[in-house]
């Protein structure tokens, strides 16, 4: 729980079609789940999209239909848009993509509250690895988050939790 | 090199990078050590007695298998990755490899060996009483098994050995009476047995269909692990109680039908 409330921030970035997605116009009154993360992300990214892709699978349709998935790169040099969207279809389809400058993303990160994310050395292949928040926040349909979920959340936690995040007014 | 002296869970992606496990490596010479100890004749001039080459082979067979399930990258995988291999190390520890073992130990070097150490042999008297070793084998089972304990040990290389070590001592103590008739018991005759096989492994069966049928992953280690294989964690965890229930499920059935079938092929005493 989060002694502060956050509200849904009010940001545009761009998803995987290349159109321009107004987050708190496009996500209003929802569940959403934000979690900023990259596609060659080696344990924490797959791990939590894994849980909850599989959570939402199992849940009624009067709640997977209040929940949204945003997933929000911080690696836009690799994670391109077609990348990207294959990545999260993988999970599920319903999972948006986000892409942004980084400067973009890192005042997104400042303003909700997460660290921003930082990209490592390059190795001699010319890999790395990035740095970044591992916690999903949980916007409710009263346009604040009250709780964020670090990595260690159990599926059961989302199925116990997800129902109770639809029903804040 | 960063070496580990047991597998553990260590939460970092799967590398099919060799690793070194000194632990694993002292803990299976000595089990070949105290195989070697109690197959060899205790008379170098009179034969090894009545147990035939293929069940000491069984014996090494089971060594290797041991050595095998521990080391890389069957250890790491079943102790931080998959729990399908946790399964299969479960039913070669605790379910495969002590039967095979005991079964190339001659009964009666056994004894003689029992006679002549005092301590040895209260030690195996109380610890093969079978329905002493029954309820400690399903404890075991069960306790092993639990969420929490599983989470919990299995994070640290002195957890998950005393986890394996606890598998594997169980299901000798749990076979000696089935497969070595020392201490004599008269009354553990060829029906008790097989009770005592069925009896001894309900719990087993349980746990395959708690896995089975469980709507999510029960256990933390394997559902935050980064996925080796492209199994959820929760098709992963059915693959793990499938294993338990078709393969331990059918071993057991068929030691009991050996049992039986050896029983009914006995003459019987006449009237």
């Amino acid at each position: 729980m989060l002694p502060h409330a956050i509200p849904r921030p009010n940001f545009t970035l761009t998803d995987t079609h290349g159109q321009p997605f107004d987050f708190r116009a496009k996500t209003d009154s929802t569940v959403t789940l934000l979690f900023f993360g990259y596609l060659n992300c080696p344990d924490v990214c797959p791990v939590h999209l894994t849980n909850i892709a599989s959570v939402l699978h199992g849940m009624p349709y009067d709640v997977t239909r209040r929940v949204r998935v945003v997933f929000v790169t911080t690696d836009p040099e690799r994670d391109t848009p077609e990348k990207l969207q294959k990545w999260l279809t993988d999970f599920d389809p319903t999972f948006i993509g986000l892409r942004g400058t980084p400067e973009q993303v890192k005042a997104i990160e400042q303003s909700v509250g997460v660290a921003p994310a930082v990209a490592g050395p390059r190795d001699s292949s010319g890999n790395y690895e990035v740095g970044h928040a591992a916690q999903v926040i949980a916007f409710t349909p009263d346009d604040s988050a009250h709780v964020v979920y670090p990595f260690g959340t159990r599926q059961a936690d989302w199925v116990h939790d997800l129902p109770l995040l639809a029903q804040v007014k | 090199m960063n070496v580990q002296w047991w597998c553990s869970a260590r939460g970092i992606p799967w590398r099919w990078h060799w690793q070194a496990y000194p632990g694993v490596w002292l803990a299976v010479i000595a089990l070949a050590v105290a195989y070697v100890r109690w197959t060899r004749p205790i008379d170098p001039d009179v034969s090894a007695g009545s147990v035939s080459t293929a069940r000491r082979i069984g014996g090494w067979v089971a060594v290797v298998l041991v050595w095998m399930t521990l080391d890389w990258p069957g250890g790491p995988l079943g102790t931080g990755y998959l729990a399908s291999v946790h399964a299969a190390q479960f039913l070669v520890l605790a379910m495969l490899a002590p039967p095979l073992l005991l079964r190339g130990i001659d009964p009666g070097r056994a004894r003689a060996l029992l006679e002549r150490n005092g301590v040895a042999a209260k030690i195996v008297r109380v610890a093969t009483r079978p329905l002493l070793v029954m309820i400690i084998f399903t404890i075991v089972m069960l306790a092993t098994h639990t969420p929490g304990v599983v989470d919990t040990l299995m994070r640290t290389q002195l957890g998950a050995f005393v986890l394996d070590s606890a598998w594997f001592l169980s299901g000798l103590a749990f076979w000696w009476p089935v497969v070595i008739d020392v201490p004599v018991r008269e009354h553990f005759g060829p029906p008790m047995r097989m009770l005592y096989l069925f009896a001894g492994t309900q719990a087993h069966l349980y746990l395959a269909m708690w896995l089975l049928l469980a709507d999510l992953p029960v256990y933390g280690i394997y559902e935050l692990a980064p996925r080796v294989t492209g199994l959820s964690a929760l098709e992963d965890q059915q693959v793990a109680g499938g294993l338990l229930l078709t393969i331990g499920g059918t071993y057991v059935l068929a030691v009991i039908s050996v049992v039986f079938f050896r029983w009914f092929a006995e003459p019987q005493p006449e009237r």
